[in-house]
């Protein structure tokens, strides 16, 4: 009686151990899984935003190239104080694509005023090239350093934000964050954004990716990867 | 006798209290009073950036997953995922940090400071056409590989000197600039030398992307023809 009771208990056990290594996959997962490989058969450098993980990749072909860890997640809208009118979270899992952002824009133009002639060769022997080694370096025009905030206009509306600095939501900071937005707006100057789903990183993180941001990135959001 | 004057007399005089500090009280409060007033409509007009969390789990309305046929979309997933990963040796370059990354069976073999695009744009004052000095972002090929490679000067070479581009194409040649190696992945970009190993590690070509010497003979040898090329 004792044994069988025992035996039993085993079976069980194992049947539901067998079970627990049987569980289907999550949906969500799969689903995001054939996302990616959609993304991974094309040529491009694609992102991967996890918001369980807390991290954006740079994958190209399924390999990360580079992995950004966030310090918030977040969906930024600008309110009246003391409403709580949220706008409603993105479907995920799902690719979103960059529609326009700083990459396209921000560029330093250079520009000569006129163009002469170049020196013909018989002019060059005047003063003849100097050996490589001997070759001065030249000073290159220096490359603006790119902002740390910056928003990307995605093709399904929304905003993404990378920024350095998430807005104060404590009392007094959004109080005087609305003051400030108030009198701008009183004297003319106030902006509206689109709502904003906005990843926070630290400034060297957010420039690095800054040239990322130009139109035809795809960002694949899924939770888990 | 003699009558004695009766002590005067007076009634105590009120303590006179000072106006001043009632004054002031009334100008803070009134200053208060305006100020907070002036605050509260402008908070009240001011639209600031609110927070609501990112909800990071799967929206719903997926309809019910059939098991299997999930196990098998996943497996497949995976297979395809499997299939297009880089096999053997590829080359990685992010272009923010300036480095170049030789990677083989998933390992870094060699990693090597590099220069890449400035990202800045040049414009011809004859007829407005620009080029953007980028470099690429994605991947390509080695299409090509070349020693001791001559460059043929673009248009922009010129156009970024100041300088007319010459109409004789033996004008345009130069076996220096490119080092010993160059490796060709498309469109005129190339993986090749420098003369100025100073601005290696900086964002200073133009678009091309600059080794040392000694790093772009490593790649030379140990990349075939073929190679992937991922940019970042």
């Amino acid at each position: 009686m004792c044994r069988s009771v025992l035996a039993s208990i085993c079976i069980s056990l194992a049947t539901g151990l067998a079970r627990a290594g049987d569980v289907p996959p999550d949906p969500a997962r799969v689903a995001a899984l054939e996302l990616e490989v959609g993304l991974a058969k094309r040529p491009v450098v694609y992102m991967v935003l996890d918001p369980q993980r807390r991290i954006l990749e740079v994958k190209a072909r399924g390999v990360v190239l580079d992995t950004v860890p966030l310090t918030g997640i977040e969906i930024m809208s600008q309110q009246r104080l003391f409403t709580h009118d949220h706008p409603t979270n993105p479907p995920i899992p799902a690719v979103w694509t960059v529609a326009q952002g700083p990459g396209d824009t921000d560029r330093e133009l250079v520009a000569p005023e006129k163009l002469v002639p170049a020196p013909k060769a018989d002019e060059e022997d005047v003063e003849p090239t100097p050996p490589p080694d001997a070759t001065p370096t030249p000073t290159p025009t220096p490359v603006p350093l790119p902002a740390a905030s910056y928003r990307a206009r995605l093709t399904n509306g929304w905003d993404l934000w990378i920024t350095d600095r998430l807005p104060p939501q404590d009392r007094i900071g959004s109080f005087l964050a609305a003051v400030r937005d108030g009198w701008r707006r009183l004297r003319g100057l106030g902006e509206d954004h689109a709502p904003a789903i906005t990843l926070a990183m630290t400034d060297e993180d957010a420039r690095r990716i800054h040239h990322l941001m130009q139109s035809g990135l795809a960002i694949l959001v899924a939770g888990g990867m | 006798m003699s009558a004695e004057a009766e002590p005067l007399v007076t009634a105590p005089t009120p303590p006179r209290h000072p106006r001043w500090p009632l004054a002031v009280a009334l100008a803070l409060a009134a200053v208060l009073l305006v100020c907070g007033g002036s605050a509260a409509v402008l908070a009240r007009l001011g639209r600031p950036f609110l927070a609501a969390p990112f909800d990071a789990t799967a929206s719903p309305g997926a309809p019910e997953p059939d098991p299997v046929g999930l196990r098998a979309h996943a497996v497949a997933a995976e297979k395809e995922l499997g299939k297009v990963h880089p096999r053997g040796v590829y080359i990685v370059v992010d272009g923010y940090r300036n480095r170049l990354h030789l990677v083989e069976n998933g390992r870094v073999i060699r990693s090597a400071v590099c220069s890449t695009g400035t990202g800045m744009v040049l414009k011809d004052p004859r007829n407005g056409k620009t080029w953007v000095f980028d470099t690429p972002v994605g991947e390509r090929v080695v299409e090509k590989k070349v020693k001791h490679p001559v460059w043929a000067k673009p248009d922009w070479a010129f156009v970024e000197e100041g300088l007319l581009p010459p109409t004789d194409p033996n004008e345009r040649f130069d076996d220096a600039s490119l080092g010993d190696y160059a490796l060709y992945i498309g469109d005129g970009y190339i993986i090749h030398g420098t003369l100025f190993k100073s601005l290696l590690g900086r964002r200073v070509t133009h678009g091309c992307v600059r080794l040392g010497d000694e790093d772009l003979e490593f790649v030379y040898r140990h990349v075939p023809i073929g190679t992937r090329v991922y940019l970042y």
